[in-house]
């Protein structure tokens, strides 16, 4: 059967065969479940949701003083990142005629107690955000949305590289994951997140999501 | 060789700059990048410029998808060649060498899988271009980062470009997991030479025939 993106997109998942082009690159694919998502407003509010807590956590972060010099500005910069997607992500939901999701209530824990555990925080939610958006993406149908989601993909993974490289990590493993990025679908990156939600019902009403 | 003896060469894009694009998109709905910018797109088949300026604009096809898994190809081995000859170079020590030894690891990777994908899909992997670096490049320091930037910043935009041409969605999400993997490279190579890591909120694109044309000086 061939497959096209059309049905993919339907949620016809079953139908994906087990590719040797994607044996080829050794891949872990986490596509997204079909029931995730039933349209790109689907995607774009799950994205969102992602995004509202980046921007937070860089918000709360980067006013926490516990960074100087070249890596403060980083961080601005990267903060920066995170509102620009927020916005531009809203605005397209509005656009394609959906509504936008509310922020989830936050709760970041201890992550600001010093430098090293805000840049830990943040590497965490770089990759996972550059695990989720690969998982969405077959999901997208409009060809510029994925476009652009590809390239807010890319900056997530140069946020994540930049971060791990502050951190002092292992090349292969802290500041790149391997010669190619690692999806993950949807229950898997909310449980990642999980830890930062506060509370069931924290994603208010309309979310994406729900805990 | 010139461009269009290499994968069917696409007319040259001709947006007005960089900084233009980047502007655009920084306060931009997505789904405004297609038809806003149609007019700077004349070679970008952006969906909803595939009706509007007809032929110019192939449609997804299995067949386009070896064209653009071939095109990838090419720029993979350029890359995997110059960081071969980089590292084998000795002109980065320490932490630099060990940030740039997994990337060149990574470029021989993608060519490995690219040819094993084509392979598979019934197509033919096209062979490795003769490549040419200005002298110097791999016994200075700042020359060869200089161009590694160079050449993560062109690989990123050049994958981003070929999203919307792309039919099956195996092929998208292999080629989105490299992608993201060049994203990094470039982030690093920028921090290494005190460039921007972080350039835009969305990275960029460009079609085929534009990374070609940056591509040609180092194809002998």
């Amino acid at each position: 059967m061939k497959i096209t993106r059309k049905n993919f997109v339907r949620g016809d998942v079953a139908a994906v065969p087990p590719s040797v082009a994607l044996g080829a690159l050794n891949n872990r694919f986490g596509w997204a479940q079909a029931a995730d998502f039933d349209s790109d407003v689907d995607v774009l509010n799950y994205a969102l949701t992602l995004e509202y807590l980046e921007a937070e956590f860089y918000r709360q972060g980067n006013s926490a003083g516990l960074l100087s010099g070249k890596e403060m500005q980083y961080l601005d910069a990267v903060q920066a990142d995170e509102d620009s997607h927020v916005a531009t992500i809203a605005a397209t939901v509005k656009q394609l005629g959906g509504q936008p999701v509310a922020a989830p209530a936050v709760d970041f824990g201890d992550s600001f107690a010093s430098r090293e555990s805000y840049l830990t925080t943040s590497h965490v939610f770089e990759n996972l955000g550059v695990q989720a958006y690969l998982g969405a993406a077959g999901f997208i149908s409009d060809k510029a949305v994925l476009q652009a989601a590809a390239g807010i993909f890319g900056v997530e993974a140069r946020h994540a590289a930049v971060v791990g490289n502050l951190l002092g990590l292992e090349a292969e493993g802290g500041v790149y994951m391997g010669a190619t990025e690692t999806p993950l679908d949807m229950a898997q990156v909310l449980k990642a997140v999980t830890p930062f939600l506060a509370g069931a019902g924290a994603m208010g009403e309309g979310a994406a999501v729900t805990l | 060789m010139n461009e269009s003896q290499i994968f069917d060469g696409q007319p040259v894009l001709a947006f007005r700059s960089e900084h233009d694009r980047r502007s655009f998109l920084r306060s931009a709905a997505l789904v405004g990048v297609g038809a806003g910018f149609a007019g700077f797109y004349l070679s970008d088949p952006s969906p909803s410029s595939w009706s509007a300026f007809g032929g110019a604009m192939a449609k997804p096809s299995p067949k386009q998808d070896l064209e653009i898994l071939n095109y990838a190809l090419t720029l993979e081995y350029l890359e995997a060649e110059f960081y071969k000859q980089g590292v084998a170079g000795g002109v980065l020590k320490g932490r630099e060498l060990d940030l740039v030894t997994p990337i060149r690891d990574h470029e021989q990777a993608h060519v490995e899988a690219l040819t094993a994908t084509i392979n598979d899909l019934g197509g033919k992997p096209v062979a490795s271009p003769k490549f040419t670096f200005p002298s110097g490049t791999f016994t200075n320091r700042d020359k060869f980062l200089a161009t590694a930037g160079t050449f993560e910043e062109l690989g990123v935009k050049a994958y981003h470009g070929q999203v919307p041409r792309i039919d099956s969605v195996d092929i998208l999400a292999a080629a989105a997991s490299i992608a993201g993997v060049e994203s990094r490279h470039a982030a690093v190579i920028a921090d290494l030479t005190g460039g921007e890591p972080f350039p835009a909120p969305i990275e960029a694109n460009l079609p085929m025939a534009a990374v070609l044309k940056a591509a040609m000086p180092f194809i002998k």
